[in-house]
Parts: structure tokens; sequence; C-alpha cells
């Protein structure tokens, strides 16, 4: 089992870099490699699908910041986050709005991995646990 | 009254826009204790993870899309997607003496129902070993107060002495009565008010052990009124494996406080067998490579590292260590042992047969070694021990020899009557340790052939009536050889004296 997985994930990897182009996922490359695992199919299909997937949309998350927000948010404040963030990682970031009322007040921003947190719900949670 | 109003609305206006930056990363499998996480692209090796639910964890797998880390805590209310964050800090523990007479788990978190513990600093629990030029020699003695032990395998402060041997030989009890005698020597060099006085203050790890043994331990330290100078690290056998790994490098940490700030310390890991065990559970789950008996590659580093920590450094205080180790069928040859064996500054061996035969400590003088205490050790001591193991290891060859019922001559029958009087004389009940200075007039006592009338099978009671005839009658001279240390004519000629009234009661 373990070596299936170990298999499947390094398939899944150099999938992964052929969906690539200059860094970014491309769309058409991956439309090609899942035309290519549908004929061609390796052993564990699906489990190759999944390490795949999450490759891909770790990279994709990588792309984009998700502003949750609490009240309401506008173009410009969304389209100066984007050119921040542009900035900062030093490649195309969309700026994509998803409001949460759970945050009360300000903003939580989702870049790949990092969070930056500017919300009243999180400063709420630093306070719980600093008690 | 509005410009007061004005400032908290400015510190409010400055907190809520100030955007904190987290990096974030999501459960991706989850099962004994480990698990596989998504994301956390800036975690640092040995970096502490927040779980949801307050538990923490340690990344100890960094790979290329996926990170491994141990779980501290309650996992079972953790789930797949969870969230976790980094949290830029290595594991730390508290440290100080609030931590003294205290139970605590591998985390420093008190588990004895005393309320929580004021400490007012932290140490980070793996810890580069101290280096070369920081360190002096071992040259100042820890008595275990065993006699068959501080007078032939002697013990150092900053040294590493194993003890080892197979399961029920007395490990355990060994270090017991070690860590009692360090708060008796505490407790008569603190009231003498000697300024030049350096008490040891005890760590005790216990790994998984079970419960009810370490609750054992914990009573006979307070009965013994140990406890106030000891530290209790007990991850038992019901801990999770990550605890259990980490609660040695925890003492380590807390000890390594002591040694830092001038002081002496001493520790016990009980034992580092299960230790390692431990850690080949965690390896394995996180599918690292295996090797020898199962254990991942970098076995060896997971004691070395731990044990160089103890030392005796330039100008600050020392930290000596007893790890234990436990033995199948008396096989030291085994893996864990022999690493053990290498990294540490001798080992005293505990040996089935000799417990079964009723000799306690079951200490084997033959295998066992102390490559450094012999710097450490009292002159008096050395004046009335110093021919004692050949004697012993003379006598075991013999023993052994004689079997075959051969006759003997005059010579050897009296090294075999000598020898089998040193046995029973350095057999010592449990929780009992002896003082230096007691332990030297005896040994003076059988040195001077005091001994030698008395039946074999009597020496034991004879030894008993010798001790409480010199703590109830000789406490002067006592103090006389603590104070002086050394042997010479004056305290000969009084050892001599109480020896001949001794001598002269007992007949009578």
């Amino acid at each position: 089992m373990a070596t299936h997985q170990k298999q499947a994930q390094q398939f899944a990897r150099r999938l992964f870099k052929l969906s690539l182009v200059d860094g970014r996922v491309s769309p058409e490359l991956v439309a090609g490699v899942l035309e290519y695992v549908e004929k061609h199919r390796p052993a564990n299909p699906a489990m190759v699908l999944k390490a795949y997937r999450r490759l891909i949309a770790n990279e994709l998350a990588k792309s984009r910041a998700l502003v949750e927000h609490a009240g309401s948010l506008g173009d410009p404040v969304l389209r100066s986050i984007a050119a921040a963030m542009t900035q900062k990682y030093r490649r195309p970031i969309a700026a994509v709005a998803r409001p949460n009322p759970a945050l009360i007040a300000g903003l939580r921003v989702r870049v790949g991995d990092d969070l930056y947190e500017s919300s009243v719900a999180g400063q709420l949670a630093i306070l719980a646990a600093s008690v | 009254m509005s410009t007061v109003l004005e400032q908290i609305e400015q510190q409010i206006a400055k907190l809520s826009n100030k955007a904190v930056k987290k990096n974030t990363g999501t459960i991706h499998a989850i099962a004994d204790g480990v698990a596989k996480l998504d994301g956390l692209s800036d975690v640092m090796f040995n970096e502490m993870v927040q779980f949801p639910g307050g538990a923490i964890g340690i990344a100890l797998n960094l790979e290329e899309d996926e990170v491994g880390c141990v779980i501290l805590g309650d996992v079972s209310q953790l789930k797949e997607g969870d969230e976790v964050q980094t949290t830029g800090r290595l594991l730390s523990v508290p440290v100080g003496k609030a931590l003294l007479g205290r139970v605590v788990d591998a985390l420093g978190r008190p588990v004895d129902g005393k309320g929580p513990i004021d400490a007012q600093e932290f140490y980070p629990v793996e810890k580069i070993a101290p280096g070369i030029i920081v360190r002096k020699s071992v040259s100042l003695p820890l008595f275990t107060g065993i006699m068959a032990i501080d007078s032939m395998i002697p013990i150092g402060r900053g040294q590493r002495e194993l003890i080892i041997g197979d399961r029920g030989t007395g490990k355990t009890t060994v270090v017991i009565d070690t860590i009692i005698n360090q708060a008796k020597i505490n407790r008569i060099g603190l009231a003498s008010g000697d300024p030049k006085f350096r008490p040891v203050y005890s760590i005790y790890v216990a790994v998984g052990q079970k419960n009810s043994n370490i609750v054992r331990t914990i009573a006979a330290l307070e009965a013994a009124g140990a406890l106030e100078f000891t530290t209790v690290v007990a991850a038992p056998a019901a801990d999770n494996p990550a605890n259990q790994y980490i609660a040695p490098y925890a003492g380590a940490a807390m000890g390594e406080w002591f040694m830092e700030n001038g002081m002496d310390a001493l520790i016990v890991y009980d034992d580092l067998s299960k230790h390692a065990m431990a850690y080949r559970q965690i390896s394995l789950v996180l599918k690292r490579p295996s090797g020898r008996e199962a254990y991942p590659g970098d076995v060896f580093y997971l004691h070395s590292r731990l044990l160089e920590r103890a030392a005796r450094l330039d100008g600050k205080g020392s930290l000596t260590a007893l790890p234990i180790v436990e033995t199948l069928a008396g096989d030291v040859s085994a893996y864990i042992p022999t690493n053990i064996i290498s990294i540490t500054d001798g080992q005293i061996f505990l040996e089935t047969d000799l417990f079964n035969q009723g000799i306690r400590p079951a200490v084997n003088v033959g295998l066992s070694v102390s490559r450094v205490g012999s710097a450490a050790q009292l002159k008096a001591t050395k004046q009335v021990g110093g021919k004692l193991k050949g004697e012993l290891a003379q006598f075991r060859e013999l023993a052994a020899f004689a079997q075959f019922g051969s006759d003997l001559d005059a010579k050897t029958k009296a090294q075999l009557d000598r020898g089998s009087r040193i046995v029973e004389l350095f057999k010592q009940p449990q929780l009992n340790p002896l003082p230096i200075e007691l332990q030297v007039a005896v040994l003076w006592a059988m040195q001077k052939n005091y001994f030698d009338p008395i039946d074999v099978k009597k020496i034991v009671d004879a030894a008993n009536k010798l001790k409480t005839f010199f703590t109830t009658r000789k406490e002067a001279l006592l103090v006389k050889i603590r104070t002086k240390a050394a042997l010479d004519a004056e305290i000969e000629a009084e050892l001599k004296t109480a020896c001949d009234e001794w001598k002269a009661t007992a007949n009578g």
C-alpha cells in the first residue's frame, strides 16, 4: 500500500511538472494531461489523480488572493490588495472576494498557504489563546 | 477626558489595522499520533505547529509537498481538512527552581494536582550540546550512597554513567537511592551554611513506564524527603509516542537551566530502551527508512545528542546523566545497549543471577566500569577501596574455578574467604543510601581485617551493627572524615580505637 502510494505520488508529481508553463499552471496542458491519463491508465489512477489534483490546487492557490470580508468591500480595495500581493510575491495574483460574516469586521486574505489576518474574529482568537 | 478616549481609540485603530501573517496548512492524513500536512511552506524543522483545539505538533519530516508532524496531546478531535498554523517557535518547556517538588508531563505542564507552576523562564527542548571550549573535566564526586558503586565505580559531576541490566534487577532502585542520597547531602550541606557547598538537584524522567511504577517512585521520593529537590517528568506508557520521544529532551532542558546558572543537577532517563522504541514507532509511521531491528538510521544520534548535553561547564555548573537501559536475557551486545555504552562514560551492569543469589545491589563488578569517575573520587575512598575491584574480580574467577571441587591451597582459600566477605559487606537494602564517611569507616574496618573473625553469614548483621555504632557513638569522627575527605594518621588512629571498641562491645 505504501509503495503504491509513493509511486502514485511520484507519477502525479511528474504530471504536475508537465502541466506548467513558465512556472504557472496551463489549462491546456492540464486538459492534455487528463486526456493522456484517460487513454493510458496508470496503476491506481484514482490515487494518481487525487495527488495530481492536490498539487494543481496548491499551485492555483498561489496565484489567487482569497479575500474574506465582513461587511462591504469595494472594487478599489480588492484591486489594491491584488496589486500589493502581486508586488509582494512577484507573480500575477488575482483577488477574489468572499463574504464571511463570522469575521465580525475586517479582512482575511489567503494567498497559497500564507494567511494575512486583519479581522476582529482573528484578534479575538489571539486574545483567547493568550489568556 | 476626551484625550484619554482618543488615545484608547487610536490604540484600537492601530490594532484593527495591523495584519498578522500566518503560514497555514491542512491535515491531509492523520494516524497513530502523526499527521501529514499540506501547505506549511515556511515551516522549520522541529518547529511547533498549532492544531485546532489547542493540540500542538512538531514538524519532523519536511518533504517536497507535505510535512510529517508528530502531535503532542489529544488527537481524537482532529480530522482531515483541519487547518494548522506555524508558530515560529521551537518547542520549549518551563525551567527553574519552581519545578522542584513537582511532577510534570513532557511539555512541562503539571500533572500532580498541585496547581500551576510559576516558571519565569522557558528553554527549548532541543539544544546543541556544550562545545569543547566551555567544558571542564570531571573532578567533583557525585555520591550514590551505594557502597559498591561509590567505592569501585565512582561517578563524578558531569559524567554520563549508564545503568544497564535485565528487567527486575534493581536499575530504578539504584537511581532512586542516588536521588535520595543527593537530598540527604543537600539537607546536611545547606544546614551547615558552608558557602562552598554545591547542592545537587535531581530530575527523574520516566519514559514508557507503567503509571503504577511512577506513582511508587514518587511515593518513595516523597517518603524519603527527596521530592523537594527533584522534578519528575512523566511520559508513561499510556502517553502517545511523541510525548515519550520528547520527554528526555524536556528533562535535559530543565537540567541545563541548573547547569547554566552555576548549579549542579542530576538527570535520570528511565529508560532509553523504551525511548528508542517510541522513536522507532514514530519513524515507522512517518515512513522513514528502517535499519537494524527496524530502528531508523538516526537512532544513535537520537541518544548521542541527548547524552552529550550532560557536561561540567567551566565557571558554571554541571549536569550528570544516569541513563537506564533494559537488556533482554543479559544481552549487552544488542543494538541500543551497545550504542549507549559507546556514548556514555561507563556503565553499571546489574545481573539477574546475582540478584537471585540475594546480592543486592546486583552489580557485576567485572562488566561495570567508570571511565572518568575515579578522578572525582575522594582520597579517603581511594585509600580504603582502591584494591577492592581487583580483589572482587579475582574472587569471582577463583570462585568459578573452585566449583570443580579440587583441593585448594591456603592462599586461594584465604582469597575466597575475603572475597565472600566483601560481597556480603556490599549488600545494602534499597532506599537506604549510606553517607560516604560511613562507607569509608566500614571499608576501613574491612581493610584492617576486623570482619575476619566473623562468620560469613553474619557479616551483614555485623556491618549493620558497626554502622549503627559509628552513627550513634562516633559522629564526631564521621564529621572529621567528611570534612577532611582523606585518612591521615590521626583519623586512622581514631578509627582503630573506634573499631576496637566496637569489637569489644560486639564480642562482649
